[in-house]
């Protein structure tokens, strides 16, 4: 059988109807459509169709996701640890008794908020709408967030502040094409994202690609040969960069002075902002040289005037102690130019995982109901309250940030029960070896998954659950365009629906309202729940987008949808986007104007004696913790391991040789891994990928400083020193005799 | 020691420049929130503005609203009380008072000054005829670093006219070349053999003379000057604003005039005392009473020529402004001596930061003091101070709710006081030109093949026997292309550098320097940065792969195109090559026509 690919209706004759689907969870660019068959065959094949944010592009994640499907290690069988510390196989009745009397002893004993949930963002948007409202109504417990809080969290709290709403890009992704300026930052979508390389196209033709990345990345080379600029920034130091930038546009004349009369807030306290922000000054802070920046920010405002400038950010420079106030920083540059809401111009940023969009609409969040609405607004609630059929004030309160409820785990007064879906936080989250104590410290630990995750394979219960191309539902990709997803083969006998296993957990804890196994069903409620907020999904239902329809939120009930953001007006009541004034922080001390000794929001010192920066990231063949695409052969023999990219000059500098064994190391932990040479990284910088686990896990060394706005850790920037090691890399297997 | 009754009792801040201008921003939430009371006392009319783009806007490259730091509405909205236009007249200590030239006097709990620096004036004939008395610059003769100053600058850059610029330090060749960039006819006219002299070696300094040459600017080096010639102009003089306009000035009545302005635009070192000083009202100046006031023409040198201009801009440096700490009798050397914690010698009530305070602790043996030269005349280290200083007033001070914007409400808790500040590191500078790249820091003066100077080495610590490593010289010198590098190093770390015409490098440099940062072992590598082709990512797809998207290799599509694939599309069915972003379609299509190329006969 044949599964095409794009997220269009399918041109197969041989389907019975259209059929879309996404690959779970890589980015929904790579959205791939299911030939829908309904048995489940031998390994699928993927084919390419042509859809438009990719084109009928695929990456190796997407060619080969078919191996996930029927893979050897899919879990068939709940697993109940028993008395050896071994996780068996148990029937579901067992497994989900158990769970329910374990739930409702921790509920009993310590209160609802000592249970904890933990979302993700490449569950469908059912799943994830069911999620919050299991967590809220059934368990009754504020607790409750999502692994996004680790990749979009920061973007979405500046498009919040800046334009009243955060959709990933607020036009389709075509709209690119006939750019003329592209500033990219921080994201390396050549690696990470590579069919959207081809709507960068248009833009390195004019010579206007603006890459900002302190590694030369694949993407980074698309602006050699005069297709446009890389700026290789000293790591941290994107909210001074872009701050400088801003400096330069006012100084030259060229911000969009009618614009900003009439369409923003706020353009004199950002002036004064970046009056310090000169470009000499800049470049000392930046280490971006002064002509550089000069020629970025003319590029960026001669493209206003020939084809549209877009600016577009991505983990690069949210995922940072001062995340969200780059990201505003970005958008203050945009609105200076006159972007977001334009016909040809404007900002996004560009979502990762599967339903990275959706995933942080419907209520994972800590501090969210479905819509988008804010759990702390009385309306909010009221709306929500009535569509779930319970008391107001039955809602809880907000919860934790995903750092701060993984730090409460079996802490005093913190969680005792967990339950994960569709994230790997013993890998993924920062200051990884913290993490998984406070998951071996918890009374219960109850993960659903399709493979034995690292974080499964701590966990008392394991409940196995579909994938991408069995199951029905709907996720939202980065332009906010609804997609749906149907079941194109039949699961693994064994392994159930996660709308089901919430639906049986519900009935066993005795819980108010409803939960519905169907994924129909429970949009149809989400359409409900959503009605009158932010991402209003109420004009849309499954037979609009099975018949082909692009249905981009907000899609309020007898309306056509929203392809284009922000024509007429900015969300917030007056219709205007706000520039908010944003300072880098002192140094040593929290974001903000470095007022207050707050912890939370301290970065490591950088560059003290002979240490180096730390970035973390994606490799082209892997996605997040790799529990998935290190499982599919053809990828994992690509990348096998985890390989340190450090400049020969530094390698040479510590004894490393290339492909020689080292250690990462900070007062956290220590990462063991191999050295790989390259000349596109600074010599202050070396880079590691984040989807390995054990001693090659990125996350050992990296902080769980937060962002005091959006949560968001520094993953981007940690100090580490570098050293080699005379014993082989854990990978590399025993070492035998010597040598 | 730890603010007690002093916590809840007014602050006030004498001088509004950029310094006291972050200093007030870090403040104000406090005094948003009632937790603090705040004066900030300037003598000039406006709110502070950013006086390292003084010469940009001189030049009409900016506008005065661009280069506000403060706004007067927010801040009097936040409580902040601004006595703007007026002098200080002294500080009485006991009292705790602030007396202003407009007879009212400001109660403090603690005080800070901020006072910033004057221009140093230098001395020539008819500039300053009498000099027991206040300076009073004649027409067409300007220092550069207020808005008065920017507009008598504009005219004349408007006016495409002569100007000479006196001083070859930064902010002399700062000012000469964004004039002349935007039309002016200009001549430096310096001491010593080149410009930068104090900074920059002299293989730089040619390579720089020979960019300023090339922009237009007119070098008289190794010039002595005597004295200004004055001469009634034919009519549009770009003068006027030069001459002591009652209205710009603020009335201070005594010699002791404010110290009240502007803590230093430092970066620019025309940020410097405020006008007041060298401008100072007519109560007490001899007010020339000649009716139509002469005006610059010619500069004389000591070797009698001269050199003609309409407008004469003075850039000799600036001293710290300290008459009024002087006065209430704080100690004072190149500025107001404050400890390491900004404090002043002997009065825990009152703190001075930036270009008027210079850091000297009252410990002799002070290893930190030991070398200190004054003020730095550098913005950076004075905001550095304000942030900090901001700590030390908010400590214990900041109830939660009142954070910066930004800051989380929850778990926040009144502010400790800070760790100790930093000393400062030795000054990089980086000139502000377009399209003339210079950095340079530290000691420049080593060349690569010195003898190493025998018992005064620097590195050398008292009561170690040990030797320090060697002082190493690299250079790189490129004069037809406007290039030159040069790095002194001790054990890999730089203790000097300059770098002309080479922006990645230099770049780079001041960051190694400022980090104290080891340099990689090939000095090469720096000089890479400003190659023109960078070579290809490396640490991507191994070598050979054609298609790094979907990962096929040379070879996989060779042996398709043998296996009878004509076209992109058909290699992209049977490999998968090019069905990702698409860049490698014409790589699959040379390899296809390559094969099917006609074996040479």
């Amino acid at each position: 059988m044949t599964l095409t690919v794009g997220t269009g209706p399918a041109t197969s004759g041989a389907a019975p109807g259209p059929s879309t689907s996404n690959v779970s969870p890589g980015p929904a660019t790579h959205a791939a459509a299911t030939h829908a068959a309904t048995t489940h065959a031998a390994t699928p094949e993927i084919a390419s169709r042509d859809f438009p944010t990719n084109r009928g592009g695929l990456c190796r994640k997407g060619w080969t996701s078919a191996a996930l499907l029927g893979h050897p290690e899919r879990l068939t069988s709940p697993l109940i640890r028993n008395e050896n510390g071994e996780l068996s196989p148990a029937s579901w009745d067992t497994a989900l008794d158990l769970v329910a009397a374990r739930l409702k002893a921790t509920r009993e004993q310590h209160g609802p908020d000592a249970v904890g949930v933990f979302g993700g963002g490449g569950l469908t948007n059912e799943k994830a709408y069911q999620l919050g409202k299991f967590a809220r109504v059934a368990l009754g417990t504020s607790r409750i967030d999502y692994n996004g809080r680790f990749c979009m969290a920061s973007a979405a709290a500046a498009g919040n502040r800046a334009f009243g709403v955060d959709r990933g890009l607020p036009f389709p992704m075509e709209d690119l094409d006939s750019a003329h300026t592209i500033l990219l930052l921080g994201s390396n979508v050549a690696e990470t994202m590579p069919p959207f390389v081809q709507h960068l196209q248009g833009a390195r033709n004019s010579g206007g690609l603006v890459v900002v990345d302190p590694r030369r990345t694949a993407t980074a080379d698309f602006t050699a040969d005069g297709a446009g600029l890389h700026l290789q920034p000293v790591p941290a130091t994107d909210l001074p960069l872009l701050l400088g930038l801003a400096h330069i546009v006012i100084h030259e004349g060229l911000a969009d002075k009618e614009y900003l009369a009439s369409r923003t807030s706020g353009y004199a306290g950002v002036v004064r902002s970046v009056a310090p922000w000169w470009p000499e000054h800049t470049s000392r802070i930046t280490g971006v040289p002064v002509t550089l920046l000069r020629e970025t920010a003319r590029l960026l405002a001669a493209g206003t005037r020939n084809g549209g400038t877009y600016i577009l950010s991505g983990r690069g420079v949210e995922q940072h102690v001062d995340g969200t106030d780059t990201a505003t920083a970005a958008i203050n540059l945009a609105l200076l130019l006159g972007l977001p809401g334009s016909a040809h111009s404007g900002y996004g940023t560009l979502t990762g995982q599967g339903n990275g969009q959706g995933g942080r609409e419907h209520g994972q969040k800590a501090d969210q109901l479905p819509g988008y609405r804010k759990i702390t607004d009385p309306a909010a609630r009221a709306h929500v309250a009535r569509v779930w059929g319970i008391p107001e004030a039955a809602i809880p309160g907000p919860g934790l940030p995903a750092v701060e409820l993984l730090a409460s785990l079996g802490q005093p007064g913190g969680v005792r029960a967990f339950l994960v879906h569709g994230a790997n936080p013993a890998v993924s989250a920062p200051d990884s070896a913290r993490v998984a104590a406070g998951l071996r410290a918890l009374d219960l630990l109850v993960v659903c998954d399709f493979f034995l995750s690292e974080t499964a394979a701590l966990a008392d219960v394991v409940l196995p659950v579909l994938q991408w191309a069995e199951e029905d539902g709907t996720v939202t990709n980065l332009e906010g365009r609804v997609l749906r997803r149907r079941a194109a083969v039949s699961p693994p006998s064994g392994a159930r629906s996660e709308l089901w296993i919430m639906a049986e957990l519900a009935r066993r804890l005795g819980s108010p309202g409803t939960f519905s196994p169907d994924p129909e069903q429970v949009f149809t409620e989400l359409r409900a729940a959503s009605a009158g907020g932010l991402a209003d999904y109420s004009g849309i239902d499954y037979p609009l987008l099975d018949s082909g329809e692009a249905a981009y939120w907000p899609f309020p009930a007898g309306s056509t949808g929203t392809p284009r953001l922000f024509r007429e007006r900015f969300a917030h009541p007056d219709g205007r986007a706000v520039l908010v004034p944003v300072s880098p922080a002192s140094a040593g001390s929290g974001p903000g104007s470095g007022l207050l000794g707050h912890d939370a929001g301290t970065r490591d010192p950088l560059f003290a004696g002979a240490t180096l920066a730390l970035a973390t990231g994606r490799l082209l063949e892997h996605y997040q913790t790799g529990a998935q695409t290190r499982r599919v052969p053809e990828l994992a023999a690509a990348r096998p391991n985890a390989r340190l990219l450090i400049h020969p000059a530094t390698a040479a500098a510590r004894g490393i040789a290339d492909g020689g064994p080292v250690a990462v190391a900070n007062m956290r932990g220590e990462v063991r891994c191999t050295a790989e040479f390259s000349t596109a990284m600074r010599l202050d910088t070396v880079f590691l990928p984040f989807h390995f686990p054990g001693l090659q896990s990125a996350n050992l060394v990296t902080s769980s400083a937060t962002d005091p706005v959006s949560g968001m850790p520094e993953f981007k920037t940690s100090a580490v020193t570098v050293a080699p090691v005379s014993a082989p890399t854990p990978a590399g297997g025993p070492r035998h005799g010597a040598d | 020691m730890a603010p007690t009754d002093s916590e809840n009792s007014p602050i006030v801040v004498i001088g509004f420049g950029p310094v006291a201008a972050r200093l007030v921003d870090s403040l104000l939430p406090a005094v948003r929130s009632g937790a603090l009371s705040l004066t900030v006392i300037g003598d000039e009319p406006h709110p502070a503005y950013n006086r390292v783009l003084v010469a940009d806007l001189g030049v009409g490259r900016t506008t005065a609203a661009d280069i506000a730091l403060a706004d007067r509405d927010e801040l009097e909205a936040a409580g902040v009380v601004l006595r703007l236009g007026v002098c200080v007249r002294r500080v009485d200590r006991a009292r705790q008072l602030v007396h202003l030239s407009d007879g009212s006097a400001v109660q403090y709990g603690r005080l800070v000054f901020a006072t910033g620096a004057r221009p140093v004036v230098p001395n020539l004939a008819r500039l300053n005829p009498d000099p027991q008395l206040p300076i009073r610059l004649p027409a067409g003769v300007i220092t550069l670093r207020n808005l008065d100053d920017a507009a008598t600058l504009h005219r004349a850059v408007q006016g495409r006219r002569r100007v000479v610029i006196l001083g070859g330090g930064i902010l002399g060749l700062e000012a000469a070349l964004a004039a002349a960039d935007e039309g002016a006819r200009v001549t430096v006219v310096h001491h010593g053999p080149h410009t930068l002299g104090r900074s920059i070696d002299a293989n730089a300094g040619k390579v720089l003379a020979a960019a300023l040459r090339a922009r237009g600017i007119r070098v008289a080096a190794n010039s002595r000057s005597t004295g200004v010639l004055l001469g009634q102009h034919d009519g549009g003089a770009p003068a006027s604003g030069a001459g002591p306009d009652g209205a710009a000035v603020p009335n201070s009545g005594t010699g002791l005039d404010g110290g009240t302005g502007l803590d230093g635009g430092a970066g620019s070192g025309s940020g410097t005392g405020p006008d007041s000083a060298i401008l100072p009202d007519g109560g007490t100046g001899p007010d020339g009473g000649t009716g139509v006031p002469a005006s610059f023409s010619a500069l004389e040198l000591d070797d009698g020529t001269t050199i003609d201009g309409d407008l004469l801009v003075l850039s000799c440096g600036v001293r710290a402004r300290t008459e009024v700490a002087a006065g209430a009798g704080l100690a004072t050397g190149r500025g107001i001596l404050v400890d390491h914690g900004l404090q002043a010698h002997h009065d825990p009530q009152v703190f001075a930061m930036g270009d008027c305070a210079e850091v000297r602790c009252l410990d002799e043996q002070c290893a930190d003091c030991r070398g200190s030269t004054g003020p730095s005349g550098l913005i950076g280290p004075g905001w550095r101070q304000a942030e900090w200083l901001a700590r030390v007033l908010l400590a214990g001070v900041l109830p939660p709710g009142a954070q910066p914007s930004g800051a989380q409400p929850s778990g926040a808790q009144p502010a400790g006081p800070p760790a100790a500040l930093a000393p400062e590191q030795p000054p990089v500078i980086v000139l502000k030109a377009r399209g003339v790249d210079v950095a340079a820091a530290g000691n420049v003066a080593a060349e690569p093949f010195d003898e190493p100077a025998e018992g005064a080495d620097p590195g050398h610590t008292a009561g170690t026997l040990q030797a320090a490593p060697p002082l190493n010289v690299s250079t790189w010198a490129d004069p037809e292309h406007g290039q030159y590098l040069k790095m002194a190093t001790r054990a890999g770390v730089l203790e000097g550098f300059v770098s002309v015409g080479m922006p990645r490098a230099g770049a780079e440099l001041v960051l190694l320097f400022e980090r104290g940062s080891e340099l990689p072992a090939d000095r090469s590598e720096l000089l890479r940065l400003d190659a023109a082709g960078m070579p290809a990512a490396a640490g991507g797809a191994p070598d050979g792969t054609v298609c790094r998207c979907a990962g096929v290799d040379r070879q996989t599509i060779a042996a398709a195109v043998v296996g009878g694939c004509g076209t992109v599309a058909e290699v992209s069915a049977a490999t998968r090559a090019g069905t990702g972003c698409g860049g490698c379609h014409g790589e699959v299509r040379a390899l296809i026509e390559q094969h099917f190329q006609p074996a040479p006969a």
